[in-house]
């Protein structure tokens, strides 16, 4: 703001300002409201409500101990078990994109059309795809077919079926959903990528992995941090469609993740209470990785 | 690749005449590309294929492996009210999506242009909504929905979408707006349009890009979510079609062929929405890394 001078304006001023930060504090009030009563005060009912019984209509409160019989329950800790499996299908779900998105790059004839054939999946339900993926898995499915072309007639897999498979195959799904998403952010980050710095390694006789490994790897480096928040943000919070479509967290629990557990525990046993205390879990969990995020958004201001 | 000593006047054109070997070498190289990702191409159209391939077939036929028939489109809407549900994820999807920008937009301009004492602090609270999952306060939510009476109809599923997807329209549009030159506003009071005026005669109108990344990543996620749509809509005959598809799915009754053509039927919109504005969805997805 410029230097005042006389006394008269300085006033104007001071409510002009005035002014200005009460509109802006109006103009954005809604979105302050929307948040804190959907999303604010939930948070803090949870941890109130993660201390009592409850079952949607009356609760008692229980206390701490809530928590230590939380922590005691074998589901909760096979949900964090699926977790941390799935957890392995992140480095596939950035890698394969990856690769792809370096195809891409090459812009081989007709490159823009594969472009769109690539990302189309990405516009459609994670519904609609877990039912396909089931079709795929089934044991008159897709898998078994390709199997037995290929000559082991004897072979039947039925990956969903079982509770030592399930969860690879949810893995891979999962994998396949993220494809078009992470590819697309590659692309991105590849077109920011100055051509005459590859061009002046290739002069100087770098090789074709030389070139990736110490100039378009680095380059990306942002993009897959990115990458890698989302996928894992998307890997605890948005398997759901593909769980209750494809196996409604079975056999047994070996596809329950913790939010499926959650929707489990509160809508099918009807523990509110239980349900809330796990949500707060995975409210920890996703937060973790959520400040990392930040961090990521805030380097770059 | 050999590290083989170039002349300069060569480096300096890629398609300069190269020695043959090198050239096959080349060519074999891009057919060998061009394979790989036609074989991508048929794993990426995978799902397209089996879901207008098995709608195609009757029940029977499904089972049997052979033949085609028209049967499950023609008995479709009598297994799943196609109609009825398509018409429901409109009315959810538009509802919200403009709330969403009604919302969004003024507190996007605020946050960028008219900063108040704490907006700072503020801004930086709701950005960080944008990592709450709501499974993660599904149960007080569902709870306080259900007592203010607003799971009968649509408005929970529209208000419970609508603060999901605040947080990153604020975002979206306070930086956005932060590009917006301070002079613009300042000649815009000074001829008297007050802040509701500028911000709608001069910043909407400069912000439609940015409305259109937001409605479009906001359609898809809207259209295409089950949680939101299978809890707070609970009268069945406003369910969502991405709804009616998973719950029917799930109870394993319904015939193959028809589930595949009623998931093509939900899966069309999107795929329509996002072939026709793919650039904006690229937008919001790098947004925040791509400045």
């Amino acid at each position: 703001m410029s230097a005042i001078t006389s006394n008269a304006p300085r006033v104007r001023r001071m409510t002009l300002r005035r002014r200005r930060q009460l509109s802006g504090f109006l103009f954005a009030l809604p979105a302050i409201a929307l948040v804190i009563g959907f999303i604010g005060v939930p948070i803090g009912q949870a941890v109130y409500y993660s201390f009592t019984q409850w079952n949607g209509l009356t609760s008692t409160w229980i206390g701490p101990s809530t928590w230590t019989q939380a922590f005691h329950n074998s589901n909760l800790w096979t949900a964090l078990e699926n977790n941390a499996l799935l957890l392995l299908a992140v480095p596939f779900a950035l890698g394969l994109p990856l690769g792809i998105a370096v195809l891409l790059h090459q812009r081989v004839a007709g490159w823009r059309i594969f472009r769109s054939i690539y990302f189309l999946p990405t516009a459609i339900s994670w519904v609609v795809l877990g039912l396909v993926a089931e079709r795929f898995f089934a044991y008159q499915g897709t898998l078994n077919s390709i199997i037995h072309a290929l000559g082991f007639s004897h072979v039947n897999t039925n990956m969903l079926g079982y509770e030592s498979t399930a969860l690879s195959a949810l893995g891979i799904t999962f994998v396949f959903t993220m494809i078009g998403t992470n590819t697309m952010l590659f692309l991105t980050g590849l077109a920011t990528l100055d051509p005459s710095l590859e061009e002046a390694a290739r002069i100087d006789g770098a090789g074709r992995w030389r070139i990736f490994r110490s100039i378009t790897l680095p380059h990306l480096s942002r993009f897959i941090q990115l990458a890698f928040v989302m996928t894992v943000i998307a890997l605890f919070s948005a398997l759901f469609s593909l769980i209750f479509v494809m196996t409604g967290g079975g056999p047994g629990y070996a596809t329950t993740t913790m939010e499926f557990l959650i929707y489990q525990t509160g809508f099918n046993q009807g523990d509110f209470g239980t349900a809330a205390l796990y949500g707060l879990i995975l409210f920890v969990l996703t937060g973790i990785v959520g400040v990392v995020q930040l961090r990521l958004i805030g380097s770059n201001e | 690749m050999t590290t083989l000593i170039t002349p300069p006047q060569e480096s300096d054109d890629r398609e300069a005449p190269t020695p043959p070997s090198r050239n096959t070498r080349a060519k074999v190289g891009r057919w060998a590309l061009f394979f790989a990702m036609v074989v991508i191409a048929v794993v990426m159209l995978y799902p397209f294929w089996v879901m207008i391939i098995t709608s195609l077939k009757s029940e029977a036929q499904f089972l049997s492996g052979g033949g085609f028939s028209w049967l499950s489109w023609k008995h479709l809407s009598a297994t799943i009210p196609v109609g009825q549900e398509v018409l429901s994820s409109t009315i959810v999807c538009s509802a919200s999506i403009l709330i969403i920008l009604v919302v969004g937009l003024p507190a996007g301009f605020a946050f960028a242009k008219l900063r108040f004492r704490t907006s700072t602090a503020v801004f930086l609270v709701i950005v960080s909504a944008m990592m709450v999952p709501l499974q993660a306060i599904l149960m007080p939510e569902f709870v306080n929905v259900t007592k203010l009476g607003l799971t009968g109809g649509y408005f929970g599923a529209i208000l419970v979408y609508a603060a999901l997807g605040t947080p990153f329209s604020v975002f979206l549009f306070t930086t956005y707006f932060r590009g917006v030159p301070d002079e613009l506003i300042e000649a815009g009071i000074v001829d008297g349009l007050g802040y509701f005026g500028a911000l709608w005669r001069l910043v909407v109108p400069i912000a439609i890009p940015a409305i259109a990344t937001v409605t479009v990543l906001q359609f898809i996620q809207i259209w295409d979510d089950l949680l939101v749509g299978l809890l707070f809509i609970q009268n069945t005959s406003e369910r969502p079609i991405t709804v009616g598809l998973a719950v029917l799915a799930a109870g394993r009754t319904t015939s193959i062929p028809e589930l595949m053509a009623g998931s093509f039927i939900s899966a069309l919109p999107a795929m329509i929405v996002y072939l026709g504005f793919q650039r904006y969805l690229v937008k919001g997805l790098t947004m925040g890394i791509d400045r």
